[in-house]
């Protein structure tokens, strides 16, 4: 397996690079819109590590969002927690709950665990209500947005873009530390075929438990962030709907591909909204009919149609989705574990 | 202890509308190894396209002939366009796909018909009779019988004719069951537009209690992923005696533990869910499936 070469590194920067003169481009509330499409571009990159590279299925990164943006909400208002330690609490706890959920999901098979991980996620506001000394109920909370520091020409809006874009980044940084070398051979290697992982040594039940964990750790900064986004939290930003735009996000882009994660995640927050300037109730029937076109034709998502585009016009593949296909034949799974560096 | 039997047939009787969808959760999930999220709200759609024709005139049982004529004609559809030819695709593509349809139809509700609630005609008269302390509405005796009767019937067509045979040998045997002259997609077309007629009665059945509305079906199709999980996803009766414990255990549950209370009456499919699968994943009357290595 090949080391990820300059060229990844030097596309991702100038990704980065582009996406910081957002701000100064779009209108304002355009600027709104892509902070809330980066904190889903978060939470899907999560759900690509535990689906992508794990291969479970799971409806519950909408519940990890909820809590992350929850944690902050309260840790920011009730108890004056400045901005960066409620943000790692919402980490730190949707990782040890997310640890908390991946040991039954161990025992779980795809199907059931995507069942049990759907109810969860339509327990969400169910709860929100049930405490709502804590939450609140349904009136939520409102937070203040952080203010930019005196030195910075920003607008406030810009200046959470930036802390979006940031927490982004860092997120694509620790996410291509996991996918590549070993810990990726790994993850691949469990998801393929964990009989034999376990025989080279791999211990197939830590790293599953470990992936959940990371995966929601992702998660619940992702809705730390959607919170100061959105500057409010209650439980209507938390219905099931959720669940379903970030598994929905993390398919179109395509499941193993970081780039797949930002381009799922523009597609569910923009589609919906640019078709509701056709019609509110057509906007529905165009983001459910595209989801079903989508699967129809680019299984694997935009970012393996991209790929696929451009192997096929004899270009370098965008992504690494050339060298992780969702779901490889057996014959070519069983491998990756002796292949030579 | 009138209360508690009370609350009894109370859940008996929503436990029906439960076990009705779990019914089409089921058989689609057996003749397809699918698990169609989206049932509910084509079921919902259906019942509107019935409470249009009865605004139109329609005599009600006329309008949900008629109704179950398209639900089954919507579904074998679905089936054909949507999900055969991702047929062999891993599951979380299907997933999406059934997401996708989930919310498609859910619009096209709220766009034809638009988000407020609409009286449902009831389908059974308003008698109530009263045994030991505990009243029986004919309502609830109606939507039990009814779904005795559907369950027989569905089940005198698995057993005893061709067709039931066929459909039985399509899902259980994909790849051979051409070598006997089984039309193995047809037969899964009828399975999806028969499941449909399934949903389309569970709707049926909530919509007079519940009111009709685009997301009707919202919390319904979570009690009946419960009572599939609980019955086992291969067994039809199974889903029947899931979905009436189910309905028992919601009614039960609310009234008597405290903890959980009206606002988290979600919560009890969950724990079911949860107990099944760590006690008996394939569920009461699943038949765990070996594994060929």
């Amino acid at each position: 397996m090949r080391r990820p070469t300059l060229r990844p590194a030097l596309l991702g920067l100038a990704a980065f690079a582009a996406l910081a003169c957002v701000p100064a481009v779009l209108p304002g509330f355009m600027v709104f819109q892509a902070s809330i499409a980066l904190t889903y571009a978060i939470a899907i990159l999560g759900l690509n590590l535990l689906m992508g590279f794990n291969g479970q299925v799971s409806l519950a990164q909408g519940v990890f969002f909820a809590i992350g943006g929850y944690v902050v909400a309260i840790l920011m208002v009730d108890y004056a927690v400045p901005v960066w330690l409620a943000l790692a609490a919402a980490v730190a706890g949707n990782a040890i709950l997310g640890a908390l959920v991946g040991i039954p999901a161990l025992r779980l098979q795809g199907l059931q665990l995507a069942i049990l991980t759907l109810v969860l996620a339509a327990l969400v506001p169910p709860l929100v209500m049930r405490f709502d000394k804590i939450t609140k109920g349904t009136s939520g909370i409102s937070i203040d947005k952080p203010e930019p520091p005196a030195w910075l020409p920003l607008d406030q809006d810009s200046f959470v873009y930036f802390l979006c874009l940031a927490g982004a980044g860092l997120c694509v940084l620790v996410m291509s530390q996991l996918i590549h070398g070993e810990t990726g051979r790994m993850l691949r290697a469990v998801r393929d075929n964990p009989v034999i992982a376990e025989s080279f040594g791999v211990h197939v039940a830590r790293t599953r438990i470990a992936t959940f964990a990371t995966s929601a750790a992702f998660g619940g900064f992702a809705g730390g962030l959607f919170a100061l986004v959105n500057a409010f939290v209650s439980p209507d930003s938390f219905q099931l709907f959720k669940s379903f735009e970030f598994l929905a996000g993390a398919i179109i882009g395509g499941i193993t591909s970081m780039t797949g994660a930002f381009i799922g995640a523009v597609i569910v927050v923009f589609l919906p909204e640019w078709s509701s300037h056709i019609s509110l109730a057509m906007a529905g029937l165009i983001y459910g009919g595209t989801l079903v076109v989508m699967m129809l034709v680019a299984r694997e998502g935009v970012a393996g149609l991209i790929g696929k585009t451009l192997s096929r016009a004899g270009a370098a593949s965008l992504s690494m989705a050339s060298q992780t296909k969702p779901h490889p034949k057996p014959e070519t799974r069983t491998m990756v574990l002796a292949e030579k560096e | 202890m009138t209360l508690i039997l009370q609350q009894l047939v109370e859940g008996l009787a929503s436990g029906t509308i439960y076990a009705a969808l779990a019914v089409a959760l089921v058989m689609i999930h057996r003749a397809t190894r699918i698990v169609n999220f989206a049932q509910g709200e084509m079921a919902t759609f259906c019942v509107y396209l019935a409470w249009q024709m009865t605004v139109w005139g329609l005599p009600l049982y006329v309008a949900l002939a008629i109704a179950a004529v398209l639900s089954f004609i919507l579904g074998a559809a679905v089936f054909r366009l949507a999900i055969r030819p991702i047929l062999s695709a891993p599951p979380e593509a299907i997933v999406v796909s059934c997401i996708g349809l989930f919310i498609g139809f859910q619009a096209m509700s709220l766009w034809l018909w638009g988000s407020d609630n609409l009286q449902f005609p009831r389908l059974f008269s308003n008698t109530i009779w009263t045994i030991a302390d505990v009243r029986i509405s004919a309502n609830t005796a109606g939507m039990l019988v009814t779904l005795a009767l559907l369950a027989g019937l569905l089940a005198a067509m698995f057993r005893f004719t061709r067709i039931g045979l066929a459909m039985r040998a399509a899902a259980a045997e994909r790849e051979k069951s051409p070598y006997v002259g089984i039309e193995v997609e047809t037969m899964l077309t009828l399975g999806w537009g028969l499941a449909a007629v399934f949903g389309f009665i569970a709707a049926v059945l909530a919509a007079p209690s519940l009111f009709l509305s685009p997301t009707m079906m919202l919390s319904v199709i979570i009690y009946a992923l419960a009572a599939a999980t609980l019955g086992g996803w291969d067994s039809p009766a199974g889903a029947i005696v899931g979905g009436l414990v189910v309905g028992v255990a919601e009614t039960l549950g609310t009234t008597l533990v405290k903890a959980i209370g009206a606002e988290l009456r979600l919560a009890i499919p969950f724990l079911l869910i949860t107990l099944i699968l760590f006690v008996r994943p394939q569920g009461l009357f699943g038949r765990s499936g070996t594994t060929r290595v």
